[in-house]
């Protein structure tokens, strides 16, 4: 899929010198092929005691029930639904990576299309452990599914956009799952040639025995397109179903129709920011600079800035519907987000999507990893908080000022949400010990035509526009992993 | 034709060759080795395959016998012989008394469930306060005491008989006093047996006291017309009533009969008369009453007697001496007001006042007979006896105690320890009382201070007998064997005045044949027999005299302004109250009752120094700040809460709390506010002066409800005035030409069909009084978990029908001030008026909740209900966030067996007073209002046997059932004739939040306030 040849004013997608195949598969393997380092134990022990707090809150809330939480009669979710959906949201990014810009042939995916798809699905499994835990009676978690059953006629509710939401996740999750694994299948044959013993065999399973004959990589490369393909209208539809759990309801708040367009966006800026606030440690700490590059990081930046707007001016049209509408408790309700018991969370919602984010019109900005990197966990913080002034802004004061309510969080609800993180920190570290963080294959594919070495080489060859050329030279100043001065010579 | 025919198997068989006999002598024809597999090596081969099988088969054999643990088993063993009136699933009901009420007490198996109101109840018509509901539940109260008791420790019967018998005829030798020490007593057979007991042991007096008293009225009445008596009030035929803090449709003597002789003059039927009372309340807290006043005054309690003295002036024309003019402009202006409408009501008025001042109601039975009101709007022939008690008396018996004059004290359902001002003087006292016998069947504060403690049966065990109002007598009878091993106290004072009838029935009985059955024309057994089941007789009332007051008033206005002088002394006046959940406290161990949220302030568990606004901020307090009070050489901590309508200058709290040994549920529940009483006159005053300091600390209350104002939301709340109503019937509910027809272009719902009924409910907001007494017969009826004051405050009370209470103020007398934010910016919070919505499931038609389940576990009903199955609910609580109306109610917790709610649902005993018709909810269920499904059913089916139609009236919902007021109306819309038809066909009618399109199936109708626009 890769071009042959490419423009020189592109930015190169892998730097460094003496880039071969071989050193991509060793530096991409080197942590699943090597005892891990201290930085991976003290991020595995802080991910898997989060992970323990979370079993240990869930286990609460299981045997004693829901009161464990801060809900009551007039908010009826909280933290677990803002939790839910938040996850969902950063599951969104993973998918669109790997199908829709792989539709679009933007070839700068394949850095991150990998750890991306592995953070969708551990998201989309934090976002699950909710949809159970919040339930009244978790053991009959099964009962919203239209399973044949013998308790007499019963069936499930096709007009509730839970029912809709049961659909919608467990086809988000099994479609990324597919896509994911069929992605790595290559990868586990280059790491299972590489293996010997017990490994060997492991991986030998793993990877559904690859191999690697030109009729294996054309199935592989078709496989690929017709799981995007399906893939595609799950990034739309997923979220989209998620806002008609609050759309099609009543609560002044939620019951609006810019909502399924208003959440996609959601859902994918934060989860570009959640690939952000990952990939720019992971790159550090496992040496992959070479390969996630400043272009990755300042194209996720642009995605946020774009994502972030959108979500901003659908901000804007809330509020304007609101008044224009004329509806008096949808106009309280939105009053009520700068002007009531909850104005700091308001204020951190639309401070944090909408201003904090047009900072990223600023290239320098942009390419500033620190500051990206704080932009990234800013934004996951603001998506937090649409999420909780949506839900539970709109629900403490809804139409009968006589059930307004205030909502507490108790030790619970924060160890749930706590717990949630480190049970998702602690798939994707264990993850990036087992699979290669970055789908090697499809690095190796553009190796030839999007390097920097192989721009060098067009450089080095010369006849080139000299204006591109200097354009060229101007964009990579902001890359960390390269040496500038190499240019001065040609 | 027989057939010869022989068929052979083979030529051998055919020739009978020697080979083939051999073998068909054997059933095989190839022979088995068994043999050899028995003795060879076979067996003793390595695991052969018999050792397989037997292994297996005793492997299978023993795992099924090990699985068969014995499950416990719990017979359930039917009638063998019928109890001929108990047929199981039948409810039956007897006829009985509570308070004063004609009462039916419902039992099923033999258990009393549930109090409902005797339809024919001259009181109240049915209706039946909070109290009377609960008190089905102090029955089964554990903590009750099970058997009679000497210091603490268990006594049999035989023995305390003996012991006291002994003691009595000792004392009755030695020539002291003997004194019974009650509250007011209305049972003319238990006074009877008080008489004899006093005509054995001359030496004994029976002491009256209420600790709430009525004293002041009492003496009063002696006074002005030389009959000491409680005048019996008739609210109903007053065109202009008004209050001086009494709180008569809260707790002022008879609330639930009061209520509905006041709503009879403001409910849909007198409105469509184009009639309506006016009512004008002056008090100092806000009370029920003040809430549904047309027009509240705030005065503080030293400012009451003046504006009663101004009052007196402005409507006889003259100037008492001493007169000074009120402060208090507003009151000021308003007394001039007053005074002019009762004077042209004349006949029709009435005053009340609530104070127990002697001269305070002297002074009001002078304007009263000013106004024309003796025989018409009160009664002194027929008199009130709910409370006769004498507080001079009781303070007399204290000292007689305190010199060591009293050998013998009996308490019957007295609690002086408790809730007399000064508490040491009496447990002081009983130190020199040689014999101390409480019948409480609770070892409560005075009852541990006694030697014996005589448990007396619960009402629910008793025979008895009841005279509430003179000529009124009701019939108390048991209606389950007594629980414990308890005895009436009457019976017990039988026994120890050695009566010749031993027994209390038998006494009862023969008070009846001879004095009472003959007041309501009956006679003999079958005479008894219709009381038993008619629940009481009404004799022929005495003729209504009019009294005239012709004493001198000067003594009188002078006292009355020394203790306002007095009461004025610049600190902060203290107003005591009663709340219309715990009254005087007596049934503090009630959940059901401690849950009740306070009308006016929505606390539960809890009481508190209500403060007003303004004082509020003045003072820098906040809610819940815990403040010191102090005066009257006592103190309490309690936490403070802003309440709209309290006079600026005074803070209100409730008697009734800080109960210490009333069990565990009322235990430390508040501070006890009754040593701030103090004597003046020969009466107990219920004000005094105090001073504040904060302490603090914060303690927050546990409101139902915080949020006091509807926010300009007239699609939930509609009022209108009288004048306005007088207009346009519809005025305010947006019906008109401007009416939206929101079902109009319904392009997304299906109509349900009603077929046959169409449940629905209409709801008077006129009518209703906010007095909670639905509240806790839903409670009662539904089986509805109480879950404490922790959980309360954490907004999670399982109530399906609250009453919701909005305050709106009034800004310059313009009126209708309700947003927040206008409210902050208001200087003057004192003229707030009020609002009461009770509110339930809807049971819309297009529910929001039912679309949302996903499991299908809230449907609609071909009867226009919203069911609600608790067996299928997953709980995701979408349904109660999709609620417009949040009346849906979430089992957080299994309130039934979770150790940390250890309330009376965990305990077998107390588990039988549930009913049994309605399901108990698992946690993580849904709950709300069913609209009484199982009574529904019950009607139906008892119409299906007897062939017939559901007639209108048929079935009671148990929130309507109770309503003193009569607010709620429940029945079949498809019904044209039935009342509630007829109750929504009212002009009045609105469906609350009706925009959304949801189809309620509540209409509600336009509260009225009976005032002219301008007047503030």
């Amino acid at each position: 899929m890769a071009a042959h040849s490419e423009s020189i004013i592109r930015e190169p997608l892998i730097t460094g010198k003496d880039i071969t195949y071989a050193k991509i598969t060793n530096d991409i393997l080197r942590p699943v092929e090597n005892m891990p380092g201290r930085a991976w134990w003290i991020g595995f022990t802080i991910a898997s005691l989060g992970a323990s707090l979370w079993v240990f809150a869930v286990s609460w809330t299981f045997w004693y029930g829901i009161g464990e939480w801060g809900l009551n009669k007039t908010v009826g979710w909280a933290w677990d639904i803002t939790g839910f959906v938040w996850w969902v949201g950063i599951g969104h990014a993973g998918t669109l990576i790997s199908a829709i810009l792989l539709l679009f042939r933007q070839n700068w995916r394949n850095s991150i299309n990998r750890s991306a798809e592995a953070m969708t699905i551990f998201a989309v499994i934090c976002a699950a452990t909710y949809v159970v835990s919040h339930m009244g009676r978790p053991w009959l978690a099964y009962w919203p599914l239209p399973l044949p059953n013998q308790f007499g006629s019963i069936w499930v509710n096709f007009n509730s956009p839970l029912v809709w939401d049961v659909f919608a996740i467990s086809t988000y999750f099994s479609v990324s799952l597919v896509f994911w694994y069929t992605g790595l299948l290559p990868d586990l044959a280059t790491i299972r040639d590489r293996a010997t013993g017990i490994r060997r065999k492991i991986y030998s399973v793993c990877s559904f025995g690859w191999t690697g004959s030109v009729k294996t990589w054309q199935r592989f490369e078709t496989v690929c397109l017709i799981l995007a393909g399906i893939s595609t209208p799950l990034v739309l539809s997923v979220h989209t179903i998620v806002s008609m759990d609050f759309a099609t309801s009543l609560e002044p708040g939620w019951h609006t129709t810019i909502f399924p367009p208003y959440f996609v966006a959601g859902a994918i800026f934060s989860g570009f920011a959640m690939v952000q606030t990952l990939l720019l440690v992971t790159r550090k700490v496992l040496g992959l600079e070479n390969y996630i590059t400043m272009f990755h990081i300042e194209a996720m930046n642009k995605i946020i800035l774009l994502t972030g707007s959108i979500v901003g001016v659908a901000y804007l049209t809330e509020f304007f519907i609101a008044y224009y509408s004329g509806g008096e408790y949808e106009q309280y309700t939105f009053l009520n987000r700068f002007i009531g018991p909850y104005w700091w969370a308001g204020c951190m919602m639309y401070g944090c999507n909408v201003l904090m984010t047009q900072l990223m019109w600023f290239k320098k900005i942009r390419t500033n990893i620190p500051i990206s990197w704080v932009l990234s966990i800013v934004v996951n913080i603001g998506m937090w908080f649409e999420r909780f002034v949506i839900i539970v802004t709109s629900l403490h004061r809804d139409f009968v000022p006589s059930s307004w309510a205030m909502f507490y969080p108790t030790w619970v609800d924060m160890s749930v949400f706590i717990g949630s993180l480190g049970v998702f920190f602690t798939l994707f570290l264990l993850f990036i010990r087992v699979f290669p963080s970055i789908a090697m294959a499809e690095v190796k594919l553009i190796l030839k035509s999007s390097s920097e070495q192989a721009k060098k080489k067009l450089l080095q060859h010369g006849g080139l526009d000299q204006e591109q050329v200097e354009f060229y030279k101007e964009a990579l100043v902001p890359f960390d992993s390269v040496e500038i001065a190499d240019y001065e010579k040609l | 034709m027989d057939s010869n025919k022989k068929y052979w198997k083979g030529l051998e068989e055919l020739n009978k060759t020697p080979e083939f006999v051999e073998k068909n002598k054997h059933e095989f024809a190839e022979p088995i080795p068994i043999e050899e597999v028995l003795t060879g090596g076979g067996l003793g081969g390595k695991t052969p395959r018999r050792d397989f099988l037997k292994a297996l088969g005793f492997g299978v054999g023993a795992v099924t016998l090990a699985a068969c643990q014995k499950v416990p088993v719990h017979k359930s063993i039917p009638y063998l012989i019928k109890p001929e009136e108990v047929t199981p699933g039948v409810a039956n009901y007897y006829a009985s008394t509570f308070e004063g009420h004609a009462i039916l007490v419902k039992t099923r198996e033999g258990r009393p469930i549930k109090i409902e109101g005797n339809p024919h109840d001259l009181l109240s018509k049915g209706g039946l306060s909070g109290q009377a509901q609960a008190s089905v539940l102090d029955l089964y109260d554990v903590n009750r005491l099970k058997n009679s008791m000497r210091d603490g420790g268990d006594y049999g019967w035989g023995q305390t008989d003996g012991f006291i018998k002994s003691e009595l005829a000792a004392i009755k030798a030695g020539g002291k006093k003997i004194r019974i020490v009650s509250s007011t007593i209305t049972s003319p057979s238990t006074l009877a047996v008080i008489a004899d007991f006093i005509t054995q042991f001359p030496t004994t007096k029976h002491v009256a006291y209420d600790a709430v008293s009525y004293t002041g009225i009492i003496q009063a009445n002696q006074n002005s017309f030389n009959k000491a008596v409680l005048p019996h009030y008739y609210f109903d035929k007053a065109d202009v009533i008004v209050s001086f803090g009494a709180d008569f449709l809260g707790t002022w003597i008879s609330p639930a009969e009061f209520i509905r002789q006041y709503v009879q003059n403001r409910n849909n039927k007198s409105l469509q008369n184009k009639k309506m009372s006016r009512h004008i309340q002056f008090e100092t807290g806000m009370s029920v009453t003040g809430t549904n006043a047309d027009v509240r005054i705030p005065i503080k309690p030293s400012e009451e007697g003046l504006a009663l003295v101004a009052l007196y002036n402005a409507i006889s024309g003259t100037t008492l001496p001493g007169t000074k003019p009120l402060k208090n402009n507003i009151a000021d202006k308003a007394i001039a007001i007053v005074a002019k409408e009762l004077v042209a009501a004349k006949g029709k008025a009435l005053v009340v006042a609530g104070s127990n001042d002697v001269a305070t109601q002297v002074l009001v039975n002078a304007i009263n007979s000013q106004l024309g009101s003796y025989g018409t709007t009160i009664d002194l022939d027929n008199p009130s006896l709910q409370y006769s008690g004498n507080d001079a008396g009781l303070v007399e018996f204290v000292n007689e105690m305190k010199r060591g004059e009293v050998d013998a004290v009996f308490f019957l359902n007295a609690n002086p320890v408790y809730d007399y001002y000064n508490s040491k003087d009496v447990t002081d006292g009983l130190k020199k009382v040689r014999l101390k016998v409480s019948f409480s069947d609770h070892a409560d504060e005075t009852a541990s201070a006694c030697n014996i403690i005589a448990p007396n049966h619960y009402y629910l065990e008793s025979w008895g007998d009841d005279n509430a109002i003179e000529g009124y007598y009701t019939i108390l009878q048991p209606t389950i064997n007594p629980v414990y091993d308890t005895r009436q106290a009457e019976h017990s004072l039988l026994i120890w005045s050695e009566n010749p009838v031993k027994d209390y029935y038998t006494y009862v009985r023969k008070n009846w044949d001879a004095n009472l059955l003959a007041k309501g024309g009956l006679s003999g057994q079958s005479g008894w027999e219709t009381l038993l089941q008619t629940g009481f007789v009404k004799a022929a009332e005495n003729p209504k005299g009019t009294y005239t007051f012709g004493r001198d008033l000067n003594a009188v206005a002078q006292t009355i302004l020394d203790h306002s002088d007095l009461l004025a002394d610049g600190k902060v006046e203290l107003q005591l109250y009663q709340t219309v959940a715990m009254r005087d406290g007596k049934k503090a161990n009630n959940p059901w009752l401690q849950e009740l949220p306070d009308p006016v302030s929505k606390v539960t568990w809890d009481n508190f120094a209500a403060v007003s606004p303004t004082d509020m901020k003045n003072w820098g307090y906040e809610d819940g700040d815990v403040v010191k009070i102090d005066g009257n050489n006592y103190s309490i901590t309690l936490p403070v809460l802003s309440q709209p309508g309290q006079t600026q200058g005074t803070i209100s709290v409730a008697v009734g709390y800080g109960r210490t040994l009333a069990g565990p549920v009322g235990d430390n529940v508040g501070k006890n506010a009754f040593p701030f009483h103090s004597l003046r006159n020969g009466t107990f005053q219920t004000t005094a002066t105090v001073s504040l300091t904060k302490t603090g600390d914060n303690s927050p209350l546990s409101q139902t409800q915080t949020h006091h104002s509807i926010e300009g939301r007239n699609s939930i709340i509609k009022e209108a005035t009288f004048t306005e109503y007088l207009k346009n019937p519809a005025a305010r509910t947006g019906k008109g030409k401007d009416h939206k027809d929101y079902n109009e272009n319904n392009l997304f719902w299906q109509d349900y069909d009603h077929p046959q009924y169409n449940w629905v409910m209409a709801i008077d907001l006129n009518a209703c009084t906010g007095c909670g007494a639905c509240v806790v017969a839903c409670s009662a009826e539904n089986n509805v978990p109480v879950v404490g004051k922790a959980e309360v405050g954490r907004r999670r009370e399982m109530h399906w029908i609250r009453i919701d209470r909005y305050y709106s103020f009034d800004d310059n007398g313009q009126g209708g001030v309700t947003k927040e934010k206008e409210i902050a910016r208001l200087e003057d919070l004192d003229h707030v008026r009020v609002v009461y919505q009770p509110m339930l499931c809807q049971h819309c038609d297009h529910a929001p909740c039912e679309t949302v389940c996903p499991v299908l576990a809230t449907v609609h009903s071909s009867e226009g209900l919203n069911h609600m199955a608790y067996n299928r609910c997953v709980g995701t609580r979408y349904c109660a966030n999709n609620c417009p109306y949040k009346v849906r109610r979430f089992n957080w917790f299994n309130y039934w067996n979770d150790a940390r709610f250890e309330n009376y649902l965990q305990n077998d005993h107390t588990l039988l007073v549930l009913n049994p018709d309605v399901v108990t909810r698992f946690r993580g269920v849904m709950e709300k209002c069913s609209m009484c499904i199982q009574r529904i059913q019950a009607g139906k089916l008892k119409a299906k046997i007897e062939k017939r139609a559901v007639r209108d009236g048929d079935i009671k919902v148990a929130c309507q059932q109770t309503c003193p007021a009569n607010a709620i109306v429940f029945g079949n819309a498809n019904d044209p004739n039935s009342e509630v038809s007829k109750a929504l066909a009212s002009e009045r009618t609105y469906y609350v939040l009706e925009e959304l399109g949801v189809q309620p199936g509540i209409g509600y109708q336009v509260k009225i306030r009976n005032i002219s626009e301008t007047e503030a």
